[in-house]
């Protein structure tokens, strides 16, 4: 398996190698049609020049002295021809030898252009750039003017230098490559750790962190990192919190149970006391029940992903039915229920759930309210929702507390726990719920005062 | 039904064809009566029909890659194409072709004897001179050395020269035996037949890229080499006239007048490659296949260019 830095670095690298290669072909082109158009042009300009020498009739002696001469100060190759045979006169006839130059051309000539030929030449034995001048008198064709220059390649003009410039090359293409290798580590580095870290994740070392170092995608990716291993890392103490106190809460129960069914057992209980033992049993097994039962309800709502059905309830009746419900409990503590409600309030609402947020709340007030109090039920529309406040005149709740009243097993007052009959479940219940209902809780509390919890929660849509 | 469609179409489209295969391409007719020199050009085939005066009389414009053409009797023109694999006579009175034979590819060149009322066929490809009557019967055939062309007749022998071999057959026109042959250098072109002196004179490129500047001069019976006659590069069209030999030089674009002893009388520098001389009534015709024109020059002097088609490669001429 490669690396992904491999693999960029052996793109790079490919690109690298045809960059160069497309350059050298590139310079090698642009330099042959310079250097051929460059030439032909020079050879253009000297021939025409040496045409003018030529005024009429057979060409001389003297001009191709003339030329040979001129050809012997330059670089171009120069000469003049004015045999016929070479011009390709006897066309029309079967010829058995080589022309300088062939029938077209001489057609070309006659009408006094000058022709241009590049490639090989048989003459000459290499490859050429050559140009012919027509020495012309009255459509005769006297003679030419041949100039030619062999057509160099760019390797064979440099010859020496074209070892260094391979050698050159491959030396830049090993630098560049080492210099590229180098930059992708560096580049790399941060994501090298990132997956360390991820490899550490996966085996549960949580509190594993990586440096920031930029602010690039790495970077960002990086502090994603931090903070997805934070939230991991908090969602795993609150684990194991959990954990700890539900097997805590269920553990004292137990012993109770265990223990006076085994005083009763050895019969360390005398026979007058046995009835009184046993309904502290009773009570430790239903409390036991009641938090199972409670623990239950809260994991099936976590796992209740689709959204339940809302229906239009007449909410004055529910708080009635609720009131009802717990006109007994409040009465045993010498607490009165006061509820006020809008008759017209309809909410949006599950029965059921409703019923059970309320009941959890209303209790909450009289557990926790002082004796002879009253518990105060309103109702009332407030811009467009039902606004429920519950208010009791109670020990209330502590400032510091009141953030984590709704955490499984929060309690405020820790070494109160088990005398008031809580669970320490209540409000989660209720938050979950109220969540499914499109509902918020607002809780207010004053110590020693009491507290106010507000529900405001959507009415029926005209 | 489409097939019996499809009938209908293929039938009609033979139909067209056929009749235009009846209407044979017929060209411009040239009167008995009328003298002409006639020019065939070869780079855009066609035949140019001039008068005395120099005023174009016809001009007949081939398909065929024509590359000679001959004057059958006096009123026909058989037209030849070294790579053609037939002859065809034409007519010169209708202007219509009067019959096509099939021969060999490379006809290099045809010679008429009017006095057996022949012609003969020279072929490259099958080095071979074959004899033919006017309606273009086969009479005879003969096999000679490599690439037989030049060719002249005279009495009852016919003269071939081989064009890329060292030697001058001659034949006896009957049968086409060879009855001599001569020595001559290679890339010899151009006879001219002089029976006042019993001299035979031939030209020639020269060989390879060695261009030849000189005209040979051979005794008609014998075969012996008379003499040699300075002339400008490359002297290969050779004509005898009346009293005097014309010949030009292609290399050098000149016109050579000799008698017949080989002293040159006068010479003119005319045309532009001319390959062919003539002589026409009191004129003397050249042809300069460069440029396209014929030159019709008496008393030393050019009287008249005319234009002609491309290649002016032959001069035909016929007095009345």
């Amino acid at each position: 398996m490669k690396k992904i830095a491999t693999r960029i670095w052996l793109l790079i690298f490919t690109f690298l190698m045809i960059t160069i290669v497309f350059m050298y072909v590139l310079t090698d082109y642009l330099y042959e049609q310079l250097y051929v158009e460059d030439t032909a042009s020079t050879m253009i300009e000297v021939g025409t020049k040496l045409q003018t020498k030529y005024v009429d009739g057979p060409v001389t002696d003297e001009l191709i002295t003339d030329i040979e001469t001129y050809n012997d100060y330059s670089n171009l190759n120069i000469f003049a021809v004015r045999n016929p045979r070479e011009l390709s006169a006897c066309v029309p006839f079967d010829i058995d030898y080589e022309t300088l130059i062939g029938p077209e051309e001489r057609k070309q000539l006659l009408a006094g252009k000058s022709v241009q030929k590049i490639g090989y030449e048989p003459r000459f034995d290499r490859q050429l750039i050559s140009v012919v001048l027509p020495l012309v008198d009255q459509n005769r064709l006297e003679g030419i003017i041949y100039i030619y220059f062999p057509l160099a390649k760019i390797s064979e003009l440099a010859s020496q230098e074209v070892v260094l410039l391979f050698v050159s090359a491959f030396v830049f293409l090993l630098v560049m490559s080492f210099f590229v290798y180098k930059g992708i580590h560096h580049i790399m580095r941060p994501l090298n750790q990132l997956q360390i870290a991820v490899e550490h994740m996966s085996q549960g070392n949580y509190e594993t962190r990586v440096l920031v170092s930029s602010s690039d995608e790495i970077g960002k990716l990086s502090s994603a990192f931090n903070e997805m291993a934070e939230a991991i890392q908090r969602e795993d103490e609150a684990r194991k919190a959990f954990l700890a106190t539900v097997s805590h809460e269920l553990r004292t129960p137990i012993s109770y149970v265990k223990g006076y069914s085994e005083a009763i057992q050895n019969g360390f209980i005398a026979k007058d006391q046995q009835a009184e033992t046993i309904q502290l049993i009773v009570r430790e097994a239903n409390r036991m029940e009641r938090l199972t039962n409670e623990l239950l309800q809260l994991a099936r709502m976590e796992n209740e992903q689709k959204e339940i059905v809302l229906y239009p309830i007449p909410l004055a009746e529910t708080l009635r039915e609720v009131e009802q419900i717990l006109t007994h409990q409040a009465q045993k503590r010498g607490i009165s229920l006061q509820l006020t409600v809008d008759e017209a309030l309809i909410v949006e609402a599950d029965e059921v759930k409703l019923k059970q947020v309320f009941i959890n709340i209303i209790e909450n007030a009289i557990n926790y309210s002082y004796g002879q109090s009253t518990v105060e039920i309103s109702a009332v529309e407030k811009d467009g929702f039902a606004y429920i406040t519950v208010v009791d005149f109670g020990i209330g709740i502590p400032q510091e507390d009141l953030p984590h009243v709704t955490e499984r097993f929060y309690r405020v007052n820790k070494a109160r726990s088990r005398s008031d009959g809580g669970s320490g479940l209540g409000l989660s219940i209720v938050e979950q719920l109220l969540k499914q209902l499109q509902a918020k809780i607002v809780i207010e509390s004053e110590l020693e005062k009491g507290t106010k919890v507000s529900i405001t929660m959507p009415l029926m849509e005209e | 039904m489409t097939l019996k469609r499809r009938a209908l179409f293929i039938f009609s489209l033979l139909q067209i064809v056929w009749l235009a295969g009846c209407t044979e391409k017929s060209f411009t007719p040239i009167e008995r009566e009328k003298s002409f020199v006639a020019s065939l050009n070869i780079q855009e085939p066609s035949l140019d029909f001039i008068d005395e005066k120099g005023e174009v009389m016809a001009n007949w414009l081939f398909e065929k890659a024509y590359s000679g053409a001959v004057l059958i009797g006096a009123d026909h023109v058989l037209l030849y194409g070294n790579q053609l694999s037939s002859i065809d006579l034409y007519d010169l009175t209708t202007g219509q072709k009067r019959f096509t034979k099939k021969v060999d590819i490379g006809t290099t060149n045809v010679c008429y004897s009017e006095a057996t009322h022949q012609f003969f066929i020279a072929n490259s490809k099958t080095n071979t001179v074959t004899s033919f009557d006017e309606e273009g019967n086969e009479l005879a055939s003969q096999q000679l050395g490599n690439y037989p062309m030049s060719m002249a007749a005279t009495k009852d022998k016919l003269y071939v020269i081989n064009y890329k071999d060292t030697k001058l057959s001659v034949l006896n026109m009957d049968d086409l035996a060879v009855e001599q042959e001569w020595p001559i250098t290679k890339s010899s072109h151009g006879i001219a037949i002089i029976e006042e002196t019993n001299e035979l004179w031939i030209g020639g490129h020269g060989e390879g890229s060695k261009p030849n500047s000189t005209v040979k001069r051979y005794d008609l019976l014998s075969g012996e080499q008379l003499g040699v006659i300075e002339m400008p590069l490359m002297p290969i069209g050779l004509m005898k006239a009346d009293d005097e030999i014309l010949v030009v030089s292609h290399g050098r674009n000149e016109l050579y007048v000799a008698d017949f002893s080989g002293t040159v009388k006068w010479h003119l520098q005319v045309g532009a490659n001319p390959f062919v001389v003539n002589k026409f009534k009191d004129l003397i015709v050249v042809a300069g296949y460069d440029d396209h024109t014929l030159y019709f020059i008496k008393d030393g002097k050019v009287q008249k260019a005319v234009d002609v088609g491309k290649g002016s490669f032959q001069l035909l001429v016929r007095e009345e």
